[in-house]
Protein backbone atom coordinates (compact mmCIF):
# COMPACT_ATOMS: atom_id res chain seq x y z
CA UNK A 1 0.00 0.00 0.00
CA UNK A 2 0.98 3.68 -0.69
CA UNK A 3 1.65 6.30 2.09
CA UNK A 4 -1.66 7.74 0.48
CA UNK A 5 -3.81 4.80 0.23
CA UNK A 6 -3.30 4.10 4.48
CA UNK A 7 -3.73 7.63 5.22
CA UNK A 8 -7.06 7.17 3.51
CA UNK A 9 -7.52 4.39 5.30
CA UNK A 10 -7.04 5.71 8.89
CA UNK A 11 -9.64 8.28 7.55
CA UNK A 12 -12.48 5.96 6.48
CA UNK A 13 -12.14 4.02 9.91
CA UNK A 14 -12.11 7.18 12.33
CA UNK A 15 -14.87 7.90 10.16
CA UNK A 16 -16.76 5.09 11.09
CA UNK A 17 -15.56 4.55 14.68
CA UNK A 18 -17.40 8.11 15.34
CA UNK A 19 -20.44 6.70 13.27
CA UNK A 20 -20.65 3.66 15.60
CA UNK A 21 -20.49 6.50 18.80
CA UNK A 22 -23.13 8.28 17.02
CA UNK A 23 -25.15 5.07 16.64
CA UNK A 24 -24.91 2.60 19.05
CA UNK A 25 -25.83 4.21 22.02
CA UNK A 26 -29.04 4.94 20.70
CA UNK A 27 -29.34 1.52 19.22
CA UNK A 28 -28.30 0.07 22.51
CA UNK A 29 -31.73 1.77 24.03
CA UNK A 30 -33.90 0.66 21.21
CA UNK A 31 -32.54 -3.11 22.00
CA UNK A 32 -33.29 -2.98 25.59
CA UNK A 33 -36.87 -1.92 24.97
CA UNK A 34 -37.25 -5.35 23.65
CA UNK A 35 -35.42 -7.32 26.06
CA UNK A 36 -37.16 -9.53 28.63
CA UNK A 37 -34.44 -8.92 31.35
CA UNK A 38 -35.28 -5.80 33.57
CA UNK A 39 -31.69 -5.30 33.65
CA UNK A 40 -30.15 -3.36 31.26
CA UNK A 41 -27.13 -5.51 29.99
CA UNK A 42 -25.86 -7.74 27.13
CA UNK A 43 -26.93 -10.56 26.06
CA UNK A 44 -30.13 -9.81 25.52
CA UNK A 45 -32.66 -12.93 27.44
CA UNK A 46 -35.12 -12.78 25.04
CA UNK A 47 -37.18 -10.55 23.41
CA UNK A 48 -40.89 -8.93 24.58
CA UNK A 49 -43.53 -6.33 23.62
CA UNK A 50 -43.78 -6.25 27.52
CA UNK A 51 -42.63 -3.02 28.80
CA UNK A 52 -44.45 -0.76 25.63
CA UNK A 53 -47.62 -2.60 27.33
CA UNK A 54 -46.04 -1.35 30.90
CA UNK A 55 -45.64 1.85 29.26
CA UNK A 56 -49.31 1.91 27.90
CA UNK A 57 -50.74 0.95 31.22
CA UNK A 58 -48.80 3.74 33.55
CA UNK A 59 -51.93 5.90 33.96
CA UNK A 60 -50.71 9.48 33.10
CA UNK A 61 -48.48 8.18 30.07
CA UNK A 62 -51.77 8.90 28.07
CA UNK A 63 -52.36 13.03 29.28
CA UNK A 64 -48.41 12.92 29.08
CA UNK A 65 -48.59 12.11 25.11
CA UNK A 66 -52.03 14.41 24.69
CA UNK A 67 -49.99 17.53 26.33
CA UNK A 68 -46.82 16.90 24.23
CA UNK A 69 -49.06 16.49 20.85
CA UNK A 70 -51.06 19.78 21.84
CA UNK A 71 -47.73 21.75 22.40
CA UNK A 72 -45.98 20.10 19.34
CA UNK A 73 -49.00 21.14 17.07
CA UNK A 74 -49.00 24.73 18.45
CA UNK A 75 -45.14 25.79 18.37
CA UNK A 76 -45.03 23.90 15.00
CA UNK A 77 -47.72 26.16 13.25
CA UNK A 78 -46.90 29.15 15.43
CA UNK A 79 -43.09 29.45 14.75
CA UNK A 80 -43.34 28.20 10.93
CA UNK A 81 -45.72 30.96 10.21
CA UNK A 82 -43.41 33.82 11.92
CA UNK A 83 -40.38 31.87 10.94
CA UNK A 84 -41.46 32.32 6.96
CA UNK A 85 -42.75 35.90 7.64
CA UNK A 86 -39.02 36.53 8.73
CA UNK A 87 -37.19 34.51 6.41
CA UNK A 88 -39.23 35.85 3.44
CA UNK A 89 -38.42 40.00 5.14
CA UNK A 90 -34.49 39.25 5.38
CA UNK A 91 -34.31 37.08 2.25
CA UNK A 92 -34.83 40.50 0.68
CA UNK A 93 -32.34 42.57 2.60
CA UNK A 94 -29.21 43.28 1.56
CA UNK A 95 -26.88 40.41 2.74
CA UNK A 96 -24.95 42.26 5.51
CA UNK A 97 -27.87 43.51 6.96
CA UNK A 98 -30.05 40.16 7.09
CA UNK A 99 -26.68 38.27 8.19
CA UNK A 100 -26.69 40.88 11.17
CA UNK A 101 -30.46 39.51 11.92
CA UNK A 102 -30.27 36.18 11.09
CA UNK A 103 -27.08 36.75 14.16
CA UNK A 104 -29.50 38.15 16.98
CA UNK A 105 -32.56 36.20 16.18
CA UNK A 106 -30.68 33.39 16.38
CA UNK A 107 -28.97 34.15 20.41
CA UNK A 108 -31.56 31.77 22.02
CA UNK A 109 -29.92 28.37 20.09
CA UNK A 110 -26.30 29.94 21.61
CA UNK A 111 -27.90 30.32 25.52
CA UNK A 112 -28.28 27.47 27.74
CA UNK A 113 -31.83 26.37 27.38
CA UNK A 114 -31.32 26.51 31.82
CA UNK A 115 -31.03 29.79 31.88
CA UNK A 116 -33.84 30.33 29.23
CA UNK A 117 -36.20 28.46 31.33
CA UNK A 118 -35.42 29.79 34.54
CA UNK A 119 -35.95 33.16 33.18
CA UNK A 120 -39.49 32.70 31.76
CA UNK A 121 -39.98 30.97 34.74
CA UNK A 122 -39.47 34.30 37.22
CA UNK A 123 -40.99 36.38 34.28
CA UNK A 124 -44.41 34.80 34.43
CA UNK A 125 -44.64 34.06 37.53
CA UNK A 126 -43.50 36.69 39.43
CA UNK A 127 -43.58 39.63 36.45
CA UNK A 128 -46.96 39.19 34.54
CA UNK A 129 -47.91 36.85 36.39
CA UNK A 130 -49.56 34.51 34.70
CA UNK A 131 -50.23 31.05 35.50
CA UNK A 132 -48.16 28.02 34.45
CA UNK A 133 -49.36 25.25 31.90
CA UNK A 134 -49.46 24.31 28.23
CA UNK A 135 -49.81 28.09 27.58
CA UNK A 136 -46.22 29.09 28.70
CA UNK A 137 -44.79 26.04 27.30
CA UNK A 138 -45.85 27.21 23.63
CA UNK A 139 -44.44 30.45 24.44
CA UNK A 140 -41.47 29.15 25.88
CA UNK A 141 -40.90 26.76 23.25
CA UNK A 142 -41.53 29.31 20.33
CA UNK A 143 -38.26 30.93 22.11
CA UNK A 144 -35.79 28.23 20.61
CA UNK A 145 -37.85 26.83 18.12
CA UNK A 146 -38.00 30.01 15.96
CA UNK A 147 -33.86 30.31 15.16
CA UNK A 148 -34.29 26.96 13.16
CA UNK A 149 -37.29 27.78 11.17
CA UNK A 150 -35.59 30.95 10.14
CA UNK A 151 -32.35 29.63 9.67
CA UNK A 152 -34.05 26.66 7.19
CA UNK A 153 -36.15 28.89 5.17
CA UNK A 154 -33.24 31.63 5.23
CA UNK A 155 -31.35 28.96 3.42
CA UNK A 156 -33.75 27.73 1.07
CA UNK A 157 -34.87 31.64 -0.10
CA UNK A 158 -30.88 32.28 -0.67
CA UNK A 159 -31.48 30.79 -4.07
CA UNK A 160 -34.78 31.68 -4.74
CA UNK A 161 -35.86 33.93 -8.25
CA UNK A 162 -37.60 36.77 -6.99
CA UNK A 163 -37.50 37.51 -10.43
CA UNK A 164 -41.12 35.76 -10.93
CA UNK A 165 -42.95 37.11 -8.13
CA UNK A 166 -41.80 40.90 -9.37
CA UNK A 167 -43.27 40.03 -12.40
CA UNK A 168 -46.50 38.45 -10.80
CA UNK A 169 -46.54 42.22 -8.96
CA UNK A 170 -45.81 44.02 -12.21
CA UNK A 171 -48.52 41.94 -14.14
CA UNK A 172 -51.03 43.78 -11.25
CA UNK A 173 -51.05 40.03 -8.69
CA UNK A 174 -51.42 42.11 -5.16
CA UNK A 175 -48.10 41.11 -2.60
CA UNK A 176 -50.66 38.26 -0.55
CA UNK A 177 -51.99 36.95 -4.51
CA UNK A 178 -48.33 37.07 -5.46
CA UNK A 179 -47.46 34.99 -2.00
CA UNK A 180 -49.95 32.38 -1.75
CA UNK A 181 -49.68 31.46 -6.11
CA UNK A 182 -46.28 31.74 -6.39
CA UNK A 183 -43.66 31.95 -3.98
CA UNK A 184 -45.20 29.76 -1.14
CA UNK A 185 -46.05 26.94 -3.89
CA UNK A 186 -42.35 26.80 -4.66
CA UNK A 187 -41.20 27.06 -1.00
CA UNK A 188 -43.84 24.39 0.51
CA UNK A 189 -41.94 21.75 0.44
CA UNK A 190 -38.88 23.43 2.82
CA UNK A 191 -41.61 25.21 4.68
CA UNK A 192 -43.17 22.19 5.32
CA UNK A 193 -39.52 20.49 6.29
CA UNK A 194 -39.44 23.36 8.67
CA UNK A 195 -42.46 22.48 10.15
CA UNK A 196 -41.27 18.76 10.72
CA UNK A 197 -38.15 20.03 12.52
CA UNK A 198 -40.04 22.41 14.70
CA UNK A 199 -42.71 19.49 15.40
CA UNK A 200 -39.14 17.69 16.42
CA UNK A 201 -37.30 20.07 18.45
CA UNK A 202 -40.91 20.88 20.58
CA UNK A 203 -41.16 17.22 21.15
CA UNK A 204 -37.95 16.88 22.32
CA UNK A 205 -37.38 19.70 24.84
CA UNK A 206 -37.45 18.93 28.48
CA UNK A 207 -35.45 22.16 30.30
CA UNK A 208 -37.66 24.73 29.02
CA UNK A 209 -40.90 22.58 29.46
CA UNK A 210 -39.39 21.44 33.29
CA UNK A 211 -39.20 24.94 34.10
CA UNK A 212 -42.55 26.80 32.76
CA UNK A 213 -45.20 23.48 32.59
CA UNK A 214 -46.49 24.28 36.45
CA UNK A 215 -48.05 20.51 37.24
CA UNK A 216 -48.70 18.27 34.77
CA UNK A 217 -46.26 15.85 31.73
CA UNK A 218 -45.18 15.82 28.58
CA UNK A 219 -43.22 12.65 27.43
CA UNK A 220 -39.92 13.59 28.28
CA UNK A 221 -40.83 15.27 31.55
CA UNK A 222 -42.24 11.82 31.98
CA UNK A 223 -38.93 10.06 31.49
CA UNK A 224 -37.01 12.12 33.51
CA UNK A 225 -40.03 11.14 36.55
CA UNK A 226 -39.16 7.41 34.96
CA UNK A 227 -35.09 7.85 35.30
CA UNK A 228 -35.31 8.80 38.64
CA UNK A 229 -38.10 7.15 40.04
CA UNK A 230 -38.24 2.97 38.19
CA UNK A 231 -34.83 1.28 36.42
CA UNK A 232 -37.05 -1.14 33.91
CA UNK A 233 -36.98 -1.08 30.39
CA UNK A 234 -40.19 0.82 30.45
CA UNK A 235 -37.75 3.60 30.20
CA UNK A 236 -36.25 2.55 27.61
CA UNK A 237 -39.99 1.95 25.61
CA UNK A 238 -41.03 5.18 26.14
CA UNK A 239 -37.31 6.42 24.92
CA UNK A 240 -38.03 4.18 21.78
CA UNK A 241 -41.34 5.85 21.06
CA UNK A 242 -39.89 9.71 21.75
CA UNK A 243 -36.53 8.67 19.37
CA UNK A 244 -38.92 7.14 16.49
CA UNK A 245 -41.21 10.50 16.60
CA UNK A 246 -38.04 12.67 16.55
CA UNK A 247 -36.27 10.88 14.06
CA UNK A 248 -39.11 9.63 12.06
CA UNK A 249 -40.11 13.81 11.29
CA UNK A 250 -36.74 14.97 10.50
CA UNK A 251 -36.30 12.09 8.08
CA UNK A 252 -39.31 13.13 6.76
CA UNK A 253 -38.38 16.72 6.83
CA UNK A 254 -35.39 15.99 5.33
CA UNK A 255 -36.86 14.10 2.45
CA UNK A 256 -39.47 16.91 1.83
CA UNK A 257 -36.73 19.54 1.98
CA UNK A 258 -33.55 18.25 0.34
CA UNK A 259 -31.54 20.11 3.07
CA UNK A 260 -27.88 19.34 2.70
CA UNK A 261 -26.41 20.27 5.74
CA UNK B 1 -42.92 53.39 -14.75
CA UNK B 2 -45.81 51.67 -12.93
CA UNK B 3 -46.37 52.73 -9.90
CA UNK B 4 -45.33 49.33 -7.98
CA UNK B 5 -41.82 49.99 -9.86
CA UNK B 6 -41.91 53.57 -8.45
CA UNK B 7 -43.04 52.30 -4.70
CA UNK B 8 -40.27 49.74 -5.27
CA UNK B 9 -37.29 52.10 -5.88
CA UNK B 10 -38.36 54.25 -3.44
CA UNK B 11 -37.60 52.07 -0.73
CA UNK B 12 -41.20 51.64 -0.19
CA UNK B 13 -40.93 47.60 0.02
CA UNK B 14 -38.43 48.08 3.24
CA UNK B 15 -42.15 49.14 5.22
CA UNK B 16 -43.84 45.38 4.10
CA UNK B 17 -40.28 44.30 4.66
CA UNK B 18 -40.71 45.45 8.58
CA UNK B 19 -44.41 44.33 8.96
CA UNK B 20 -42.85 40.87 7.79
CA UNK B 21 -40.35 40.74 10.41
CA UNK B 22 -42.49 41.86 13.10
CA UNK B 23 -44.21 38.42 14.89
CA UNK B 24 -40.61 37.01 14.81
CA UNK B 25 -39.58 39.98 16.22
CA UNK B 26 -42.14 40.25 18.80
CA UNK B 27 -41.65 36.34 19.97
CA UNK B 28 -37.90 37.64 20.11
CA UNK B 29 -38.22 40.78 22.23
CA UNK B 30 -41.44 39.16 23.98
CA UNK B 31 -40.44 36.38 24.94
CA UNK B 32 -36.29 35.74 25.02
CA UNK B 33 -35.30 39.78 25.80
CA UNK B 34 -37.71 40.77 28.17
CA UNK B 35 -37.43 37.95 30.23
CA UNK B 36 -33.75 38.07 30.45
CA UNK B 37 -33.80 41.80 31.39
CA UNK B 38 -35.98 40.88 34.46
CA UNK B 39 -34.42 38.00 35.41
CA UNK B 40 -31.00 40.38 34.93
CA UNK B 41 -32.52 42.99 37.26
CA UNK B 42 -33.98 39.87 39.50
CA UNK B 43 -30.46 39.42 39.97
CA UNK B 44 -29.49 43.05 41.86
CA UNK B 45 -32.59 41.55 44.39
CA UNK B 46 -32.21 40.78 48.15
CA UNK B 47 -33.93 37.84 49.98
CA UNK B 48 -35.18 37.51 53.38
CA UNK B 49 -36.82 35.83 55.40
CA UNK B 50 -37.85 33.64 52.22
CA UNK B 51 -39.12 36.39 50.56
CA UNK B 52 -38.04 38.30 47.47
CA UNK B 53 -37.28 41.81 48.03
CA UNK B 54 -36.87 43.94 44.88
CA UNK B 55 -33.32 45.87 45.87
CA UNK B 56 -30.22 47.08 43.98
CA UNK B 57 -27.69 44.77 45.96
CA UNK B 58 -24.30 43.43 44.62
CA UNK B 59 -24.58 41.07 47.42
CA UNK B 60 -25.43 37.96 45.19
CA UNK B 61 -22.53 38.51 42.74
CA UNK B 62 -20.41 38.79 45.45
CA UNK B 63 -21.96 35.25 46.73
CA UNK B 64 -21.82 33.79 43.82
CA UNK B 65 -17.36 34.55 42.98
CA UNK B 66 -16.45 33.71 46.49
CA UNK B 67 -19.09 30.69 47.17
CA UNK B 68 -19.34 29.19 43.70
CA UNK B 69 -15.69 30.45 42.23
CA UNK B 70 -14.16 27.10 41.96
CA UNK B 71 -17.12 25.07 40.95
CA UNK B 72 -17.60 28.10 38.25
CA UNK B 73 -13.95 27.11 36.97
CA UNK B 74 -14.46 23.80 37.42
CA UNK B 75 -17.06 23.84 34.95
CA UNK B 76 -15.49 26.32 32.89
CA UNK B 77 -12.19 23.49 32.48
CA UNK B 78 -14.86 20.68 32.15
CA UNK B 79 -16.67 22.57 29.03
CA UNK B 80 -13.27 23.80 27.44
CA UNK B 81 -12.47 19.61 27.77
CA UNK B 82 -15.91 18.58 26.05
CA UNK B 83 -15.81 21.79 23.42
CA UNK B 84 -12.69 20.75 22.58
CA UNK B 85 -12.70 16.81 21.76
CA UNK B 86 -16.14 17.72 20.21
CA UNK B 87 -14.95 20.61 17.71
CA UNK B 88 -12.15 17.84 16.94
CA UNK B 89 -14.33 14.70 16.99
CA UNK B 90 -16.77 17.17 15.00
CA UNK B 91 -13.87 18.36 12.01
CA UNK B 92 -12.51 14.73 11.70
CA UNK B 93 -16.04 13.48 10.69
CA UNK B 94 -17.39 16.65 8.69
CA UNK B 95 -13.48 16.26 6.82
CA UNK B 96 -13.89 12.49 5.92
CA UNK B 97 -17.76 12.88 4.11
CA UNK B 98 -16.39 15.83 2.57
CA UNK B 99 -13.07 14.18 1.11
CA UNK B 100 -13.00 10.80 1.85
CA UNK B 101 -16.03 8.77 1.78
CA UNK B 102 -17.08 8.60 -1.68
CA UNK B 103 -20.60 7.31 -1.88
CA UNK B 104 -20.86 6.85 1.72
CA UNK B 105 -20.72 10.47 2.15
CA UNK B 106 -24.39 11.09 1.82
CA UNK B 107 -25.64 8.07 4.31
CA UNK B 108 -23.09 9.18 7.09
CA UNK B 109 -24.36 13.27 6.60
CA UNK B 110 -27.96 11.30 6.97
CA UNK B 111 -26.96 9.89 9.89
CA UNK B 112 -25.40 12.74 11.59
CA UNK B 113 -28.84 14.61 10.88
CA UNK B 114 -31.11 12.53 11.75
CA UNK B 115 -29.40 11.99 15.43
CA UNK B 116 -29.52 16.07 15.63
CA UNK B 117 -33.15 16.55 17.20
CA UNK B 118 -33.62 13.46 18.77
CA UNK B 119 -33.58 12.60 22.51
CA UNK B 120 -32.06 14.87 24.40
CA UNK B 121 -33.06 13.10 27.69
CA UNK B 122 -32.57 9.78 26.02
CA UNK B 123 -29.37 10.03 24.99
CA UNK B 124 -28.11 11.18 28.11
CA UNK B 125 -29.89 8.03 29.68
CA UNK B 126 -28.34 5.68 27.06
CA UNK B 127 -25.28 6.47 28.41
CA UNK B 128 -26.14 5.87 31.60
CA UNK B 129 -26.77 2.23 30.59
CA UNK B 130 -23.64 1.70 29.10
CA UNK B 131 -21.36 3.34 31.40
CA UNK B 132 -22.68 2.03 34.87
CA UNK B 133 -20.45 -0.99 36.66
CA UNK B 134 -22.71 -3.93 35.10
CA UNK B 135 -23.18 -1.18 31.72
CA UNK B 136 -22.39 -2.59 28.32
CA UNK B 137 -19.44 -1.11 28.11
CA UNK B 138 -17.76 -2.99 31.09
CA UNK B 139 -19.16 -5.79 30.09
CA UNK B 140 -17.75 -5.73 26.73
CA UNK B 141 -14.00 -4.78 28.11
CA UNK B 142 -14.58 -7.43 30.62
CA UNK B 143 -15.42 -9.89 27.39
CA UNK B 144 -12.18 -8.93 25.89
CA UNK B 145 -9.87 -8.85 29.01
CA UNK B 146 -8.90 -5.84 28.84
CA UNK B 147 -9.77 -4.98 32.14
CA UNK B 148 -10.06 -7.37 35.15
CA UNK B 149 -12.38 -5.54 37.30
CA UNK B 150 -15.00 -3.66 36.30
CA UNK B 151 -14.17 0.36 35.66
CA UNK B 152 -16.16 2.35 38.79
CA UNK B 153 -15.15 5.71 37.25
CA UNK B 154 -16.39 5.79 34.37
CA UNK B 155 -20.44 6.78 35.32
CA UNK B 156 -20.95 9.15 38.21
CA UNK B 157 -17.68 10.97 37.37
CA UNK B 158 -16.48 14.26 35.01
CA UNK B 159 -15.76 11.05 32.77
CA UNK B 160 -19.13 10.56 32.01
CA UNK B 161 -19.66 14.03 31.77
CA UNK B 162 -17.02 14.20 28.94
CA UNK B 163 -18.46 11.35 27.16
CA UNK B 164 -22.16 11.86 27.53
CA UNK B 165 -22.24 15.90 26.40
CA UNK B 166 -19.47 15.21 23.49
CA UNK B 167 -22.05 12.53 22.29
CA UNK B 168 -24.64 14.67 22.40
CA UNK B 169 -23.43 18.12 20.68
CA UNK B 170 -21.01 16.08 17.73
CA UNK B 171 -24.02 16.76 15.43
CA UNK B 172 -24.68 20.23 16.00
CA UNK B 173 -20.57 20.71 15.84
CA UNK B 174 -20.73 18.45 12.88
CA UNK B 175 -22.67 20.84 10.13
CA UNK B 176 -21.47 24.08 10.83
CA UNK B 177 -17.54 22.09 10.13
CA UNK B 178 -19.23 20.92 7.12
CA UNK B 179 -21.12 23.61 5.88
CA UNK B 180 -17.86 25.85 5.83
CA UNK B 181 -15.74 22.22 4.06
CA UNK B 182 -18.45 22.45 1.35
CA UNK B 183 -17.03 25.56 0.06
CA UNK B 184 -13.87 24.33 -0.02
CA UNK B 185 -13.06 23.29 -3.65
CA UNK B 186 -11.03 20.03 -4.58
CA UNK B 187 -9.17 22.25 -7.57
CA UNK B 188 -7.51 24.33 -4.34
CA UNK B 189 -6.50 21.14 -2.83
CA UNK B 190 -5.00 19.81 -5.82
CA UNK B 191 -3.62 23.10 -6.77
CA UNK B 192 -1.82 23.39 -3.74
CA UNK B 193 -0.98 19.82 -3.67
CA UNK B 194 0.92 20.43 -7.58
CA UNK B 195 3.11 23.46 -6.15
CA UNK B 196 4.52 21.07 -3.54
CA UNK B 197 2.32 21.18 -0.66
CA UNK B 198 2.35 17.95 1.78
CA UNK B 199 -0.78 16.55 3.47
CA UNK B 200 0.29 18.76 6.72
CA UNK B 201 0.80 21.78 5.05
CA UNK B 202 -2.08 21.33 2.62
CA UNK B 203 -4.26 21.23 6.00
CA UNK B 204 -2.86 23.56 8.11
CA UNK B 205 -2.68 26.19 4.93
CA UNK B 206 -5.71 25.47 2.79
CA UNK B 207 -8.20 23.28 4.58
CA UNK B 208 -8.20 24.89 8.45
CA UNK B 209 -7.86 28.38 7.63
CA UNK B 210 -11.07 27.50 5.01
CA UNK B 211 -13.10 25.97 8.06
CA UNK B 212 -11.97 28.32 10.74
CA UNK B 213 -15.64 29.85 10.87
CA UNK B 214 -17.36 26.34 10.96
CA UNK B 215 -15.19 25.24 13.70
CA UNK B 216 -15.27 28.84 15.78
CA UNK B 217 -19.39 28.23 15.52
CA UNK B 218 -18.62 24.18 16.81
CA UNK B 219 -16.49 25.44 19.78
CA UNK B 220 -18.94 27.97 20.82
CA UNK B 221 -22.30 26.34 20.41
CA UNK B 222 -20.71 23.32 22.25
CA UNK B 223 -18.64 25.54 25.24
CA UNK B 224 -21.75 27.60 25.80
CA UNK B 225 -24.15 24.69 26.09
CA UNK B 226 -22.29 22.37 28.24
CA UNK B 227 -21.61 25.13 30.64
CA UNK B 228 -24.92 26.04 31.06
CA UNK B 229 -26.18 21.91 31.47
CA UNK B 230 -27.51 20.46 34.51
CA UNK B 231 -29.36 17.48 33.22
CA UNK B 232 -26.15 15.24 31.95
CA UNK B 233 -24.34 15.80 35.92
CA UNK B 234 -27.34 14.93 37.32
CA UNK B 235 -27.57 11.30 35.39
CA UNK B 236 -24.13 10.31 34.95
CA UNK B 237 -21.96 12.77 36.75
CA UNK B 238 -22.34 11.44 40.57
CA UNK B 239 -20.22 13.98 42.64
CA UNK B 240 -18.86 16.18 39.57
CA UNK B 241 -21.20 18.64 39.94
CA UNK B 242 -21.29 21.52 37.17
CA UNK B 243 -22.20 25.26 37.95
CA UNK B 244 -25.51 24.36 35.95
CA UNK B 245 -26.46 21.85 38.94
CA UNK B 246 -26.40 24.78 41.62
CA UNK B 247 -28.30 27.22 39.35
CA UNK B 248 -31.01 24.86 39.27
CA UNK B 249 -31.10 24.27 42.86
CA UNK B 250 -31.67 27.83 43.92
CA UNK B 251 -35.13 27.10 41.49
CA UNK B 252 -36.06 23.69 42.84
CA UNK B 253 -34.94 23.92 46.15
CA UNK B 254 -33.03 26.60 47.95
CA UNK B 255 -35.87 28.96 46.64
CA UNK B 256 -33.07 31.88 46.07
CA UNK B 257 -33.94 33.08 42.80
CA UNK B 258 -31.71 36.10 42.93
CA UNK B 259 -28.45 34.05 44.25
CA UNK B 260 -29.65 31.65 41.15
CA UNK B 261 -29.98 35.10 38.72
CA UNK B 262 -26.59 36.04 39.80
CA UNK B 263 -25.30 32.74 39.08
CA UNK B 264 -26.64 32.55 35.30
CA UNK B 265 -24.88 36.12 35.01
CA UNK B 266 -21.91 35.35 36.19
CA UNK B 267 -21.49 31.76 34.29
CA UNK B 268 -22.61 33.78 30.94
CA UNK B 269 -20.16 36.68 31.75
CA UNK B 270 -17.54 33.68 32.07
CA UNK B 271 -18.26 31.78 29.33
CA UNK B 272 -17.97 34.66 27.42
CA UNK B 273 -15.00 35.83 27.53
CA UNK B 274 -13.17 32.76 27.31
CA UNK B 275 -15.05 32.39 23.63
CA UNK B 276 -13.96 35.69 23.19
CA UNK B 277 -10.38 34.39 24.25
CA UNK B 278 -10.82 31.32 21.92
CA UNK B 279 -11.84 33.60 18.95
CA UNK B 280 -9.11 35.63 19.11
CA UNK B 281 -6.39 32.30 19.64
CA UNK B 282 -7.83 30.83 16.75
CA UNK B 283 -8.03 33.54 13.96
CA UNK B 284 -4.56 34.57 15.10
CA UNK B 285 -2.85 31.37 14.55
CA UNK B 286 -4.51 30.53 12.03
CA UNK B 287 -3.30 33.32 10.34
CA UNK B 288 -1.31 32.19 7.25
Amino acid sequence: MTRASILNFIWIAVAFLIAGYLLIPIALVVLFSFNTSALTSLPLSGLTLAWYGKLLSIDYFWPALQNSMIIAAAVSVVSVASGTLAALALARMPARRSERFIYLLSLPMMLPALIIGISLLSFFVRLLPIKLGLFTVILGQLVVVQPFVIAILYARLQSFDWSIVDSARDLGATPSRAFFTITLPVIQPTVVGAGLIALAISLDDFIITFFTIGSGNTLPTMVWGLVRTSLDPTINALATLLLAVSIGSTALALRFSRYQG
Amino acid sequence: MTEGWRKWLSGDRRGTYAVALVPAGAIFAGLFIAPLAYFFAVSFWTVRARMMRPDFSPQNYVEAVSEYGDVLAFTLAISGIIAISTTVLAFLFAYAIRFKLGRFANLFLFLTLITLFGGYLVKIYAWKSILGTDGVLNKALLLLGIIEAPLGALLYSANGVVITLTYFLLPFAVLPIYGSLRSLKDVTIEAARDLGAGPVSVMRDVVLPQCQGGLLTAFTLSFLISAGDYVTPRFVGGGAALIGTFIENQFSIAFNWPLGSALAFTTMAATLAVVAAVRFLLVWGLKP
